[in-house]
């Protein structure tokens, strides 16, 4: 202890670093000596700017955060629906040459035949969805299949997107061939991917896409009494498909997206 | 306490019977599994991931029966898995890769973010997490396959050969991180290498053709090795009596 002590306002101006450094040395000399001067500096003021000092010079050590995002509601959807290889080269591909052929046929039917737009357009989605999983097209496979959203979970995920892509794309070709209800083209669209779903509970997906696939083709290509027509016309057959294909889903739920390869 | 546990466990894949009637108990700690290629471990680790479904037995994990759905996604939440081979999606960087298994093991949001670049700088690959997957080295991708692996925290983590395409340097600091992951987890490591076992295990299970033929301290499998055996290292004299042990005796 020393018989003097450093003037209050001298003692503010050192913590707030304002003091010329011979002074400042001076100061620090004696605050090593003396614990009542040292709490002296513990202004509330100093105190929050040394905080906010340190938690600067803290942040900056920290690793940089990169790209890591705020772990929303929002991110979750775009991680699990972008995520997926749904989003294939051939089968982008496969949707933008039917957006051409739609086109086509809007100049001039004998351009692109009615027929072979709704040969290809409801069966887009079946093939796309069957394409973004599977042991041997998701190269995740093996991995994602020992996760709690793996399965039948991310399979649905990866559905609506490729859905979301597909879907819009048949109405349009609905549109153009003029043959039925545009809007009425998604429900086979639903229909033959849910049968691509429950037969890859089966079998691998690509190749129940390809069954699938097969099956739409030789209903198109024969069409029934009435035309083509009755096939988009026909809704509640298309329910009933829809739904009996669900329930195979849900009853082999544990066996969608989860095959071993 | 036994938080792993396989009773009759039968597998096979179409003829091929891999196991027959197989007993594990694995409880908290690192523990190594050795065998001949072909012995079965991979399979005994797709089965444990949850991947691989048995023909027959009963399979535990970490309390869960894997045959009821809801225990089994309580389970597959506290399961890190790396498998021996694995794809990725050329675009991802690592750090995408890691997060799209921490929602896909259904974390907390809350803890997301942070568990994702504390895993990324577990494996030591943080310099390279905004670098897409298909730039990286094999033992790049390898350390971002474990970083996905331990994420969540896994009680249960299971890593098939994961010192394959490690450098020496590399090799040590993993075993560093497995005692570090091995003292609240149970952790199963499927090793060709048996430097890894001595430095990092606290205990080893030999495989051969399907059957469980030594699980014990690393010490009682060095134990078993005589002079006559043939090895470079004295683990590798106790694996090579025990095989043999295991092939003349009558089954």
């Amino acid at each position: 202890m020393t018989g003097f002590h450093v003037d209050a306002v001298v003692l503010a101006a050192y913590a707030e670093g304002r003091l010329a450094d011979v002074d400042a040395w001076s100061v620090e000399a004696h605050l090593d000596r003396c614990a009542g001067c040292r709490t002296g500096i513990a202004s509330d003021a100093s105190t929050a700017l040394v905080v906010e000092a340190v938690a600067v010079a803290l942040g900056g050590r920290l690793p940089m955060q990169g790209r890591v995002r705020r772990a929303t509601g929002w991110r979750r959807i775009r991680v699990l629906v972008g995520a997926g290889p749904a989003a294939r080269a051939a089968w982008f591909l496969s949707v933008a040459v039917t957006g051409v052929l739609t086109a086509g046929l809007a100049v001039s039917p004998a351009v692109v035949p009615p027929w072979l737009l709704l040969l290809i357009a409801p069966a887009l989605p079946a093939v796309g969805t069957a394409l973004s999983y599977g042991p041997r097209t998701d190269p995740l496979h093996e991995l994602i299949a020992g996760t709690p959203q793996g399965g039948l979970r991310i399979v649905l995920w990866r559905t609506l997107a490729v859905l979301t892509v597909a879907a819009p794309v048949a109405v349009l070709a609905g549109a153009v061939t003029g043959i039925g209800t545009p809007g009425l083209w998604l429900l086979p669209c639903v229909a033959l991917t849910a049968l691509t779903l429950a037969l890859g509970s089966l079998i691998e997906p690509a190749y129940a896409a390809l069954v699938v696939a097969g099956a739409w083709a030789v209903v198109v290509l024969a069409p029934p009494v009435g035309g083509l027509a009755v096939l988009v016309s026909s809704g509640p057959g298309w329910l009933g498909v829809t739904a009996v294909a669900a329930v195979v889903v849900y009853v082999r739920r544990e066996q969608v997206g989860r095959q071993p390869a | 306490m036994t938080t792993v546990s396989v009773d009759g466990l039968r597998v096979s894949y179409g003829k091929r019977v891999v196991f027959d009637d197989l007993d594990l108990e694995l409880g908290v700690g690192v523990h190594g599994l050795l065998g001949p290629n072909g012995a079965g471990k991979t399979t005994l680790m797709r089965v444990l991931a949850t991947v691989l479904r048995p023909d027959r037995g009963e399979v535990r994990l970490l309390g869960h029966h894997i045959g009821n759905p809801p225990a089994l996604r309580q389970a597959r939440r506290q399961l890190g898995y790396l498998p021996q081979a694995f794809g990725f999606y050329p675009r991802f960087t690592v750090r995408e890769f890691v997060e799209y298994f921490a929602w896909l093991k259904e974390m907390p949001p809350a803890r997301i973010p942070l568990a994702v670049d504390r895993a990324i700088e577990r494996v030591g690959l943080l310099e390279r997490a905004d670098d897409r997957m298909k730039h990286l080295s094999g033992g790049m991708l390898r350390r971002a396959g474990i970083a996905q692996a331990i994420v969540n925290d896994p009680r249960l983590l299971l890593l098939d050969e994961p010192t394959a395409g490690l450098d020496p340097e590399q090799r040590v600091q993993f075993r560093a991180l497995l005692r570090e992951l091995g003292l609240d987890a149970v952790v199963l490591v499927s090793t060709h290498l048996v430097e890894d076992i001595v430095a990092a295990c606290t205990r080893v299970n030999l495989l051969d053709g399907g059957r469980l033929v030594f699980t014990g301290l690393p010490d009682e499998l060095i134990a078993a090795g005589g002079d006559g055996d043939s090895g470079d290292s004295p683990i590798e004299r106790g694996y090579t009596a025990v095989l043999r042990g295991a092939r003349t005796a009558p089954r």
